[in-house]
């Protein structure tokens, strides 16, 4: 069975802080890792691998940089990793990402199953996973929080719905995204990482992908950010003064505004 | 003097009687107070009073050194701000602080770099927009419990894992001030007071001159946080370190922070048997100069690990140890480049191979996300135990934890981890052993069953005290004396020895006030 | 060509977009700010500038015509033939929309047998409602739903289209929109019509809600948000309007995905999942105190936390600790009782949304972290709540 996990380098820490002096946002990059969502994915994917025979793929789009969490996912047990990296690629929103994941997945080509986690922890959207599955005309299915029974042609699992679970059954090739605590993602071995520096990890880039110009980055995203902002963290407590039956009276008023 | 800030203990106060070693204590009053002022006429009110004061920070400690045998309790949770920042012509940065300062919080200011500096000097604004953009640095000691509050850390000369590499709280102690037993103040800073051999001379803020002579014990060869740190010609602060309380009320710290390190991995490696950990362990500390942390657990304490993941929902998260595993070594790389870190890698695979284990049962953590999985798993264990102890405690309330902090030189390692099994299982008492084993220094925690159970295990424990100390060990290497190992302290150093300790309390606090029971009980001399 | 644009007259050589750049994109060149390549139009440096002289230039490529987009649909979610919450919440909003914009709200409900009721979706906000009613709706799959919508888009073109950001909304709605190639903004908190442009502004947290984002959809439609539940308010009004029209069906495919147990659930028994909470501390006073605060829960329907002592003490089981010894917490309300406020208890509830502390201590350390504090007697005031939730109880039932 041939498994793609889309995995996306984040920051390790969602900080952001405020330069004293100049009072304009830093964000420190210092170290970037697996979007602890995807380590879910990936998990799940390699487990898959050692209960039937398969391969799986590790798939990100990002910066050159980017190839570091690549072999990362090699050391915890994917066979090769596949890097889209491009200038034009720069300023993707959900859309061109997405996009420009799906050449990736059809370069590998005869993909019988993607993995995506849930969402990226500094974008958050949890949009990738159906667009994806969208621009390669597969069915999706979200919030898997168990992947049940495995074949090389046929997927059961369970999902978490609105009102409750549900038990689905469908054929390959498919999408699913995993939810957190699905399983418990393995750290790698010292074997791991040590292999994982010769691991194959091919890059690919817009013209390599055929990629069409109007589809990928800037031009492809329908969406733009206008502004970032801190947003007011209100430190104070707002205090409710009163007698017992005042204060009771405020606090219920409040309590219902809430919830 | 306003009598708001003194109150009875009465149902309300109650958890201030009891501290993380499980012992509950008694007392009439209780204060927070939130100046240095505060402090000073509280303690002046005790002495004229006559009223003994036992020194709280955030109850963390595990030798019961914050529990009360009565009088007052002094709690400094309330006196916890961060005052300024320094640096000195070697670019080393200094925060200032109050002892009530939580170590957690501390940490997540230096990394986020948020400190509230708004009743700062404007020369500490200054060194802090400098610090704002330099390297990330961090402050070194990382005792387990980060709970803890600083100046807990400097009462007990606190160690974590990483003191392995970097040493002790007591490095990282530049100045301190306190409040002495009859509210008169004391300001000591290290480099500008030596003691002329065992002659020391002090300064209080009041002009008074106070001579001691110091006990002439020679400190263990081995980590150590056990009575007071007397040595010829010492730094005069650091006899203020690892007191436990006993000589003075500290109300302020000023803090020595360190560049952090550009690579930290972790490698947590497990071995079939505990003979191949401690042989691996021995190879290690000969061969490799880039580890700060060596971190040993043994089987029991994999498997009340494993138990307690299955009862509570606060571990769910931890990962699951392969059955056949019956020890684990957490290594800890700190270096400037990744090249180094995976040149060490390698060693480390080498030197597991040939110890008869697998360099494939490894757990390597790359960044802060693993390593925050690999700490979470190393405090679990006595988070595990402690619960263990709880329930039990429940049955029988004489049950406490008895766990050990002692330590030995290098070449005595494997002997006492002999002595300790062999005591053990001879008795057939329930244990669970893990610690800093880089340092020779191994928690061993027995686990009483009964009342039967927890009266041999105080008597192993002295048995053991007597063996360490006979092989250049200290019998408290990290947890400090508090009241739970006075007696130990005894056995480290003899009668005459805790005379002269007790000598040095008497001359700094002559009514004899602060912290009784912590270290020694005084009124008990060697005729 | 699409790109970062510094304009080197504006540029005054500061350098502090240089430090707000985490790619070490931009450098200093004869005193003006350049870029490099290693940009990746994040975009972070623009709000940076105090001279706003960089900006990120997009070439116009879409070639729709805009006008011919109008009104704010809003997809109503039903699960089981209930409709959930956020689609009221979404039409209120959608109605608020509309006046500033000056156009029709429009909703489209898709299920087996929903048409009953759909007066409540007017009171909510709606003046048209647009539904189709079949066998093959029931268990909203994406694959029939997907159809369904895309035939909307196309057949009525809406200048605007809202969901929830429900499981299910948050699996549909972005694959509707790649299938229309159009944007779609997650988890939107604000929502508001720009007076220049007349877009949508869709602001939104990014970074674990560190930061938030405002992002617009200019040349692309329908210009697509999803919004939590809880997060705009619901609100009914009287309203003549009533016109249901049934739309066409698309032509659908057998889904592939088959479902072979559909579970409805009761909602979860652990404190970690709880979304209201009551916690308790020592300041309760006597252990016979917590039936009243076992009482409170049950009258907003949420759960009983306690702080370590109460534990310690055997007041209360493990299960219901909060804190770094026992569970971690996020609700959307917590009102906390005599709970002072331990370092180890704060690292339980750092997710709370909004919480409400009363405590007699002024200064304990609870406040810190606190929305609202109220120094005063738990006691008196837990039995003063609950008598005014009880009262205002036995009136709405009365009605």
């Amino acid at each position: 069975m041939k498994i793609v996990v889309c995995v996306k380098q984040v920051p390790s820490t969602n900080e952001v802080r405020l330069d004293p002096e100049t009072n304009t946002i830093i964000r420190d990059g210092k170290q970037s890792v697996i979007n602890p969502f995807d380590t879910y994915a990936l998990e799940e994917g390699i487990k898959i691998k050692e209960k039937i025979q398969g391969e799986v793929i590790a798939l990100s789009m990002g910066i050159p940089a980017a190839e570091k969490i690549l072999r990362d996912a090699v050391s915890v047990g994917a066979d090769r990793g596949m890097l889209l990296s491009d200038r034009s690629f720069a300023g993707a929103d959900t859309l061109a990402t997405a996009y420009t994941l799906s050449l990736g997945i059809r370069k590998i080509s005869e993909v019988d199953l993607i993995l995506c986690g849930k969402m990226a922890v500094d974008g958050d959207t949890a949009q990738i996973g159906p667009e994806l599955a969208e621009n390669l005309k597969i069915p999706h299915i979200t919030n898997v929080s168990e992947i049940i029974e495995v074949s090389d042609n046929e997927i059961t699992c369970r999902t978490i719905t609105e009102t409750g679970k549900r038990l689905v059954k469908t054929k390959t090739p498919v999408l699913l995204t995993v939810l957190k605590d699905i399983n418990m993602p393995r750290l790698p071995s010292i074997d791991g990482v040590i292999n994982s520096l010769d691991a194959s990890v091919i890059v690919e880039n817009a013209e390599s992908l055929r990629a069409n110009k109007s589809y990928i980055g800037l031009s492809g995203s329908p969406t733009q950010v206008v502004k970032t902002y801190i947003p007011e963290r209100k430190n104070e407590s707002i205090e409710i003064e009163g007698d017992s039956e005042t204060k009771s009276e405020k606090i219920n008023s409040v309590i219902k505004e809430v919830i | 003097m306003n009598n708001n800030i003194i109150h009875c203990i009465k149902e309300d106060y109650v958890e201030y009687l009891r501290d993380e070693s499980r012992t509950i204590g008694k007392a009439e009053s209780i204060s927070f107070p939130k100046t240095g002022e505060e402090v000073i006429d509280i303690v002046k009110d005790m002495y004229s009073k006559e009223v003994p004061i036992t020194i709280q920070g955030a109850r963390t400690g595990l030798a019961a050194g914050a529990v009360p045998r009565k009088g007052h309790v002094l709690n400094l949770s309330k006196l916890n701000n961060i005052l300024g920042m320094r640096v000195d012509e070697e670019d080393n940065y200094y925060v200032t602080l109050q002892p009530g300062a939580i170590l957690s919080q501390f940490k997540e200011k230096i990394k986020l770099r948020k400190f509230d500096t708004s009743n700062w000097s404007f020369e500490s604004k200054k060194v802090f927009n400098n610090f704002c953009k330099k390297e990330e640095m961090f402050f070194s000691p990382d005792p387990t419990e980060t709970s803890a509050t600083i100046g807990g850390m400097v009462s007990c000369n606190a160690s974590g894992a990483r003191s392995y590499m970097y040493g002790p709280t007591r490095k990282y102690i530049e100045k301190l001030k306190l409040v002495l037993s009859d509210g008169d103040t004391l300001t000591v800073e290290r480099g500008k007071n030596f003691a002329d051999g065992r002659k020391l001379v002090l300064k209080t803020d009041k002009g008074m001159n106070i001579e001691f002579v110091l006990p002439k014990y020679l400190m263990p060869n081995s980590k150590n946080a056990s009575g007071y740190y007397v040595e010829d010609n010492m730094d005069a602060i650091d006899l203020f370190i690892g007191a436990d309380g006993t000589l003075g009320i500290i109300t302020e710290i000023e803090v020595r922070l360190l560049k952090l390190p550009e690579i930290i991995w972790g490698v947590s490696c497990f071995f079939e048997n505990e003979a191949s950990a401690i042989g691996f362990v021995e190879e290690i500390r000969r061969n490799l100069k880039d580890i700060a942390s060596m971190e040993f657990f043994d089987k029991n304490a994999l498997y009340i690990l494993k138990k307690q993941k299955e009862r509570n929902p606060g571990f769910e998260r931890l990962p699951d140890v392969d059955e056949k595993m019956k020890s684990v070594v957490y290594l800890e790389i700190h270096t400037e480049e990744e090249k180094v870190a995976l040149s060490n890698l390698e060693k480390i695979s080498k030197i597991m191979n040939s110890s008869k284990g697998k360099s494939k049962d490894t757990w390597v953590a790359k960044n802060d996300v693993g390593l925050n999985r690999l700490i979470f798993f190393r405090h679990a264990v006595p988070e595990s135990v402690n619960m263990l102890i709880d329930e039990r405690k429940k049955e029988n309330s004489k049950i406490t934890k008895l766990g050990t902090d002692m330590s030995v030189p290098d070449e005595h390692l494997e002997e006492v981890i002999k002595m300790y099994k062999k005591d053990i299982i001879k008795e057939n008492l329930e244990s669970a052993t893990w610690g800093h084993i880089g340092d020779n220094h191994l928690h061993v925690n027995i686990l009483p069953r009964d009342n039967k159970d927890y009266d041999i295990g105080l008597k192993l424990y002295e048995k053991w005290a007597k063996k360490v100390t006979e092989l250049g060990g200290a019998v408290s290497a990290e947890h400090g004396v508090g009241k739970l190992k006075s007696k130990y302290l005894k056995v480290m150093y003899g009668q005459n020895h805790i005379d002269e300790m007790v000598d040095i309390k008497s001359t700094l606090d002559p009514k004899l006030l602060l912290s009784p029971g912590n270290l020694f009980e005084v009124g008990k001399r060697s005729e | 060509m699409s790109g970062l644009i510094i304009d080197s007259d504006a540029c005054r050589g500061c350098g502090i977009c240089i430090k707000s750049c985490t790619y070490e994109a931009l450098e200093m060149k004869d005193k003006k700010a350049k870029v490099n390549e290693n940009c990746i139009l994040c975009g972070m440096c623009i709000d940076s500038c105090p001279f706003d002289a960089i900006k990120i230039e997009k070439e116009k490529t879409n070639s729709i015509e805009l006008d011919k987009y109008k009104d704010i649909w809003v997809f109503i979610e039903q699960n089981n033939g209930v409709i959930e919450a956020v689609s009221y919440e979404l039409l209120s909003k959608a109605r608020e929309l509309s006046k500033e914009r000056n156009c029709s709200v429009k909703a489209i409900l898709l299920g087996e047998n929903v048409g009953k009721d759909l007066d409540v979706l007017f009171a909510y906000g709606a003046d048209k409602v647009y539904i189709s009613e079949h066998e093959i709706l029931k268990d909203n799959l994406e694959e029939v739903y997907l159809e369904f919508l895309d035939k909307v888009i196309l057949d009525y073109k809406p200048e605007i289209f809202l969901f929830g950001a429900t499981n299910f909304g948050r699996s549909i709605a972005p694959r509707i929109a790649a299938r229309v190639k159009t944007g779609l903004t997650a988890d939107c908190t604000i929502l508001e019509i720009d007076e220049k442009s007349g877009l949508l502004n869709q602001t939104r947290p990014a970074f674990g809600g560190n930061l938030m984002a405002q992002i617009v959809c200019p040349e692309h439609r329908p210009q697509m948000a999803t919004v939590r539940p809880g997060v705009m308010e619901a609100v009914k009004k009287e309203t003549n309007a009533k016109e249901v029209i049934n739309i066409d069906m698309p032509s659908i495919k057998e889904p592939s995905i088959k479902i072979i147990e559909n579970i409805i659930e009761e909602k979860a028994e652990s404190i970690s999942d709880a979304e209201i909470i009551v916690s308790v501390g020592r300041g309760i006073g006597s252990q016979k105190n917590l039936a009243l605060v076992e009482k409170l829960a049950e009258l907003l329907g949420g759960k009983v936390g306690v702080s370590r002592p109460l534990v310690d003490i055997g007041w209360a089981d493990q299960k219901n600790q909060i804190g770094q010894t026992g569970s971690i917490v996020a609700p959307k309300l917590l009102v906390t009782f005599g709970i002072s406020g331990a370092i180890q208890h704060l690292a339980g509830i750092s997710g709370a949304e909004t919480i409400i502390s009363i405590n007699t201590d002024k200064d304990a350390a609870i406040f810190t972290v606190a929305n609202y504090k109220v120094v005063g007697d738990c006691v008196e005031i837990l039995k003063s709540m609950i008598s005014k939730l009880e009262k205002k109880c036995e009136k709405e039932q009365a009605v």
